[in-house]
């Protein structure tokens, strides 16, 4: 602590070039942050829905198959189900703009029964569940466009041929990591809606949509964890010999299928931030080593006046994982400190519902660029530690 | 009066690629306790290759070098560098003190080696200054300070330690004639008041007329030595 001061001016000394230094440092870890915490999130999400011992019944054929609404209450009525409620993607239109948020058809009745970390006041509830037209949304897509309790919010078909004519009945609170932005409505009520373009209507019959009595896919709330992995099984054994087959899996599971679709995306970005490391470490390197240059001789009066090796290499190496710990301070927290201020799920085209940098990876982004301060300052370091005093000082004492 | 430095037949040589150049040559020398002395002697004389020894900077190739009895060359690199912060004073020509760091913040840097509180520290500082006529400039950047100024503030460097030996290498060659005189003024109080052996390499007469005794070398070898009558070193 007692050089601390010096350590300090001088990591101050250029100002130029220590703001450059840290600059870099800092923009390069921001957007690394941004890249791992992408897949972090989506990990501690997956992570965090172990607790709710929930499993996913879809076609084993992928999102493409059907998975017949009647098989919601079959399931709900297997031992160590508690509830159980169908999710079918809507994907509507909303003021003529495409897919910017989650739409999903659900039992009303069960839904928060099965996502229980979703919550809603009893009165918005009872509302909810007694309108057919009833929806409940996400307190982030509330707000985003405005929205409360009572507005009328009108969906257009996209994928399927029929529009839903919506009416907010609740607003849901959930934990961060969850999607904040969906709407939840009957199941129904789209249905039935399906169902009616089969009746007539002025003089002409269309066929019912093949979709109707679709479910999607199942969420299911098991009564404990033992029971999710014996209910997957029970449940596919079920199914394996009809026309619609399932494969039914954890939450946790679930979520990583859909990592997985993203390929070698992650390798990629493991990658590019090893590159950044690498070559942040030659900028700060370089930094260092021009400062140490242009203090020769101050380094070799330190030694004359009896500074020893280890801490001439002590101080150097402080002001480098300083200035490199400035940066990544900067970087990493204040991109944690930004992405918990403001929410950039708008205007990624309903791609991500939630995004956050979770301190794990804050913490990493600052750990990495504590340890580049110090492996950018060996080098530098030892150099001056192992300098001549005589040479130093050049026209010597 | 006890010795404060002995060289007995001292050496030193550089290699420089396969030449070996010889800069000392057989050099025996005592100075006293409290004396004030002035090397002179042109470029190249070895002036400042003896000051280097002196001071524990530079290990003689043969020879003996004793400073209070101790002899330099037995001890290790971290042996000298602790000896150096607790024996010597150095007083540079281009003053070297650190740009970022005020006057005070300067004077302490030697302090920080020692186990002493905070508060001892910033009066040692306050002591040093105040012997060297800059109290009142504390705060002030070495930017913010003049030629003459900067080079008490290396001195009050030099003495904050309470070192018995200050070895200064030319402290007036960028000084004009009567801050240099100021310095020099100084240089001597802290030799008659405070007891400190001096060592000085100068070029200037003027210069070495102020210290008790002037040796000049050439070519390694000690040509001349004179005590200078005028001059009252702590050692008379």
């Amino acid at each position: 602590m007692k050089y601390l001061t010096y350590i300090l001016r001088n990591a101050r000394r250029n100002p130029v070039r220590t703001g450059l230094t840290v600059a870099s440092i800092a923009i390069s870890m921001f957007l690394m942050m941004i890249l791992t915490s992408f897949f972090a999130a989506m990990t501690e999400a997956q992570s965090a829905s172990k607790d709710f011992n929930r499993i996913i019944v879809m076609n084993a054929n992928g999102f493409a198959g059907q998975v017949p609404i009647a098989r919601v209450r079959q399931v709900e009525a297997m031992d160590g189900v508690v509830a159980a409620t169908p999710f079918s993607w809507y994907g509507g239109k909303y003021q003529n703009q495409r897919v910017l948020f989650a739409q999903f058809a659900v039992d009303a009745d069960k839904v928060f029964d099965t996502l229980d970390e979703y919550k809603l006041p009893p009165d918005q509830l009872a509302a909810f569940k007694a309108e057919k037209s009833g929806a409940v949304i996400g307190p982030k897509l509330a707000r985003e466009y405005n929205l409360k309790v009572g507005d009328p919010m009108p969906l257009q078909g996209d994928i399927y041929p029929v529009d839903l004519k919506l009416n907010i009945r609740g607003i849901y609170e959930s934990p961060r990591n969850t999607d904040q932005r969906m709407v939840l409505f009957h199941f129904d009520y789209l249905d039935d809606q399906l169902r009616q373009l089969g009746s007539s209507s002025g003089g002409s019959t269309t066929q019912p949509s093949s979709a109707a009595g679709n479910a999607g896919i199942i969420f299911v709330k098991c009564k404990d964890a033992a029971s999710t992995a014996t209910l997957c099984k029970k449940i596919d054994d079920e199914y394996r010999s009809t026309d619609f087959p399932t494969r039914t899996q954890t939450e946790e599971a679930f979520g990583q299928m859909f990592s997985e679709m993203m390929g070698g995306l992650k390798d990629i970005v493991y990658w590019i931030g090893c590159a950044v490391v690498v070559s942040l470490l030659f900028v700060s390197g370089n930094a260092m080593a021009m400062a140490m240059r242009e203090r020769t001789t101050e380094v070799a009066v330190l030694k004359a006046i009896g500074y020893d090796k280890k801490l001439v290499l002590g101080i150097v190496l402080a002001e480098a994982v300083l200035v490199a710990g400035l940066g990544g301070a900067v970087g990493a927290l204040g991109s944690k400190a930004l992405f918990d201020v403001v929410d950039i799920s708008p205007f990624t085209g309903g791609f991500l519902p939630f995004f956050y940098v979770p301190w794990s990876v804050a913490l990493t982004g600052l750990g990495v660029s504590l340890f580049l301060g110090f492996a950018s300052g060996v080098v530098p370091a030892v150099i001056a530690a192992n300098s001549s005093v005589i040479n130093g000082l050049r026209k010597v004492v | 009066m006890a010795a404060s430095i002995e060289l007995r037949g001292v050496e030193k040589e550089y290699r420089r690629d396969e030449f070996v150049v010889p800069v000392l040559s057989g050099l025996d020398l005592t100075v006293a306790e409290g004396e004030y002395l002035a090397l002179m002697g042109p470029s190249g004389s070895g002036k400042t290759t003896l000051l280097n020894l002196v001071a524990g900077l530079d290990v003689a190739t043969r020879g003996q070098v004793l400073v209070h009895g101790q002899d330099l060359g037995r001890l290790s690199e971290s042996e000298i560098t602790r000896w150096r912060a607790n024996n010597v004073g150095f007083i540079f020509q281009t003053y070297n003190l650190i740009p970022v760091l005020t006057a005070a913040e300067n004077v302490e840097l030697p302090l920080l080696l020692t186990s002493l509180s905070r508060k001892r520290r910033k009066e040692n500082v306050a002591t040093a200054l105040r012997v060297v006529g800059l109290q009142g400039r504390e705060s002030h950047y070495p930017r913010q300070l003049s030629g003459g100024q900067e080079q008490r503030v290396a001195i009050a460097r030099a003495i904050v330690t309470d070192p018995y030996l200050l070895v200064a290498d030319e402290p007036t060659g960028d000084l004009d004639r009567n801050t240099a005189d100021e310095i020099l003024e100084l240089l001597e109080q802290l030799n008659r008041e405070f007891q400190k052996t001096i060592v000085m390499v100068t070029h200037d007469p003027l210069a070495a007329r102020r210290a008790g005794r002037v040796l000049h070398l050439d070519k390694g070898r000690l040509v001349d030595d004179v005590i200078n009558e005028s001059s009252v070193s702590a050692a008379s």
